[in-house]
């Protein structure tokens, strides 16, 4: 039974789910929503990657620079004109607003960027090395690095830095962090800009597995709620365990149990897991305050 | 209403379940435009899918209205519900009840279950088990062929009712008296001691748990009810169109059913019909007509979109609301100091809007 190979494939698509998570659970600890339209708005940025790279013929990083800039600006807008607008609706009303933003960004996507697919290459075309028997190519590596990377860059400014603190003081309670003196409409500006950057970098790593069409991150959108609901929504590496396990488990599954059903066979271990563990991995219990 | 009309004669009026009779009989009356060649076919078409997911919608108001739960099966349930239609009526051929029924239990069956494993916990994890047992099922449709046929289509027949074979227009009428039956149904689910509960929810949770109300249970109704409704819409749009793909249930459906209840506004029976419409017939027969910019291919998904984000930002009681605002309007220009007044500012209350956030 091989194991190692993949476990390192499982690596690479696990750094995307957890960058995809990770925006999730940014934008749920700031803002209270539950961010169902992170895979759509990573699809638009990334398919804006994919736009320049074939129209403009531009290097991949400078592509990628333009889509984080379209991210970015994709976030602040959404933010700036939809959510803070919402202050007084209910969790609900704003969840089905980002639930009407994926069919908005769905719908933009084809009439900006043109209705036929496209593709995007990997960072480093070719090239793999062996380890201990198992292979693994350089944009693997790459694509690990850069998913392992960020997140514990993410954990450094959490914990460490300012802003970190202030992202973890309104996360924590957003009315007494603004009491507090935290501008905590700045912090959710950049916590839905930040979910937009790590919504784009998931879609240019998994964009070479497939053609960018308005439903290519569905699969990631769909994985990353699950590895938030895996790993609990109270802290932030819960999330990215739980897409590392998602990614692991699918691989190994759709291996050795059913290379069709392997996905349909993980998502209903995950609803199991939800009555053993409702909380999710390293979540606490959950408390509702009257 | 008029002023002339007896007193009596607006008491009848007044009356819920006439209204539903008198909108379905009209409704019934579409079929013979369509036959004598006033309606096109294919807006007889157009509009019996706005009643079909009419009826989709009405449960999930139901849920969303009651219990602030989503649901993002909708589609999974429909489809589910329509491809057991055909699977007992034509590979079976079991006949159109037994397909009814098999296409009301399985789906209600399997979301109960859903709902007991993802209730206990906060009232979000609904959406994510639902849109998991959606993408199952989604995968369930396109896979198991000897069920569904896969990508190349199940076909059907029209059903045969109690002796008389039905045919397109027939099928019509068929839905009619579904979607009254569920309105009826759901009126008659709110105002009873059933809807007491839900209310009571619905204004605190916790204050309702005090009293006894069982939170879980009425949830796992209301739910139950969502599914129900789904696999009976499911049934009816394979019936009515004899084909199924399983491209047709993917999550845009469930996303534009929430956007019906939405726009319709919540906790409103006719509203829901009222949205289905928005968001079903008007892209369909509107939309499409304009020039230029109908010819955009995610024309419809940017309406729907658009209209749930601006509904919930500027005008959270949906077409409910905006029909309340013209009667009163009317009523109050009528009598300048009458009773229109008084009554708006008691009950509208913005469904999605000014409530506390609740962590």
């Amino acid at each position: 039974m091989e194991i190692l190979q993949p476990l390192l494939r499982s690596m690479e698509t696990g750094s995307v789910y957890a960058l995809a998570a990770l925006g999730i659970i940014i934008v749920w600890r700031t803002s209270l929503v539950m961010h169902f339209a992170q895979g759509a708005m990573g699809m638009f940025s990334g398919t804006a990657v994919a736009f320049v790279l074939n129209r403009t013929g531009a290097p991949l990083w400078v592509a990628v620079l333009a889509g984080a800039v379209v991210a970015i600006l994709l976030g602040f807008a959404v933010d700036f004109a939809v959510i803070r607008q919402l202050k007084r609706a209910t969790a609900v009303g704003k969840e089905i607003v980002t639930l009407g933003l994926i069919m908005v960004f769905m719908g933009l996507a084809p009439i900006v960027f043109g209705t036929d697919p496209m593709l995007l290459p990997k960072a480093i075309p070719t090239g793999e090395v062996e380890v201990a028997g198992a292979n693994i190519s350089y944009n693997a590596i790459l694509n690990i690095t850069v998913g392992i990377a960020i997140a514990a860059g993410l954990f450094v400014v959490l914990q460490k830095t300012k802003l970190g603190l202030a992202i973890r003081a309104t996360a924590s309670n957003e009315q007494t962090a603004r009491l507090m003196g935290i501008p905590t409409k700045t912090v959710t500006l950049v916590a839905w800009a930040v979910a937009g950057v790590l919504g784009m970098l998931a879609a240019v790593m998994i964009a070479p597995t497939t053609t960018v069409t308005p439903t290519f991150m569905n699969t990631v959108q769909v994985s990353a709620l699950f590895a938030c609901v895996l790993g609990g929504f109270q802290t932030f590496y819960g999330p990215v365990i739980g897409a590392y396990l998602i990614a692991v488990a699918s691989n190994f599954l759709k291996l050795y149990g059913s290379s069709v059903w392997g996905d349909q066979i993980l998502y209903l271990l995950i609803l199991v897991f939800l009555l053993v563990r409702p909380n999710g991995l390293v979540g606490k219990t959950y408390l509702q305050k009257v | 209403m008029s002023e002339t009309l007896k007193p009596q004669t607006r008491r009848w009026l007044g009356n819920a379940h006439l209204q539903y009779l008198l909108f379905g009989a009209v409704l019934c009356l579409l079929p013979l435009l369509s036959s004598s060649g006033v309606l096109k076919a294919s807006t007889l078409s157009t509009l019996a899918f706005v009643l079909i997911y009419a009826i989709a919608a009405m449960g999930l108001n139901l849920l969303l209205g009651y219990s602030g739960l989503i649901s993002l099966g909708t589609a999974g349930f429909m489809g589910l519900g329509a491809y057991l239609a055909a699977y007992v009526q034509d590979d079976l051929g079991l006949g159109f009840w037994v397909a009814l029924l098999a296409a009301l239990v399985v789906p209600t069956f399997i979301g109960i279950l859903v709902g007991v494993v993802s209730l206990r916990v906060r009232s979000i994890y609904l959406a994510i088990a639902t849109l998991c047992i959606s993408e199952i099922l989604l995968k369930t449709f396109e896979q198991a062929e000897w069920f569904t046929r896969g990508t190349a289509g199940k076909q059907s027949s029209y059903p045969v009712i109690f002796g008389v074979h039905t045919d397109r227009q027939a099928m019509f009428v068929v839905i009619v008296i579904a979607l009254i039956a569920v309105m009826m149904l759901t009126h008659n689910v709110v105002h009873g001691q059933l809807g007491r509960a839900l209310h009571a929810m619905r204004s605190s949770e916790v204050a309702a748990q005090a009293m006894g109300v069982n939170i879980l249970k009425y949830k796992l109704f209301a739910f139950a009810l969502a599914t129900l409704y789904a696999g009976l819409a499911g049934a009816l749009y394979l019936f009515f169109l004899k084909s199924s793909y399983p491209s047709t249930w993917n999550l845009f459906l469930s996303l534009n059913v929430i956007a019906m209840v939405v726009v319709g506004g919540l906790r409103s029976i006719f509203g829901t019909v009222a949205g289905a419409f928005v968001i079903i017939a008007v892209p369909e027969l509107v939309l499409k007509e304009l020039p230029v910019i109908g010819d955009i291919p995610g024309l419809p998904y940017i309406f729907s979109g658009v209209l749930i984000v601006l509904v919930i930002m500027f005008f959270p009681q949906g077409l409910q609301g905006l029909w309340q605002l013209v009667r009163d309007a009317i009523s109050s220009r009528r009598h300048p100091s009458g009773p229109g007044t008084p009554r708006a500012t008691a009950e509208v209350e913005p469904p999605l809007g000014t409530e506390a956030v609740t962590r």
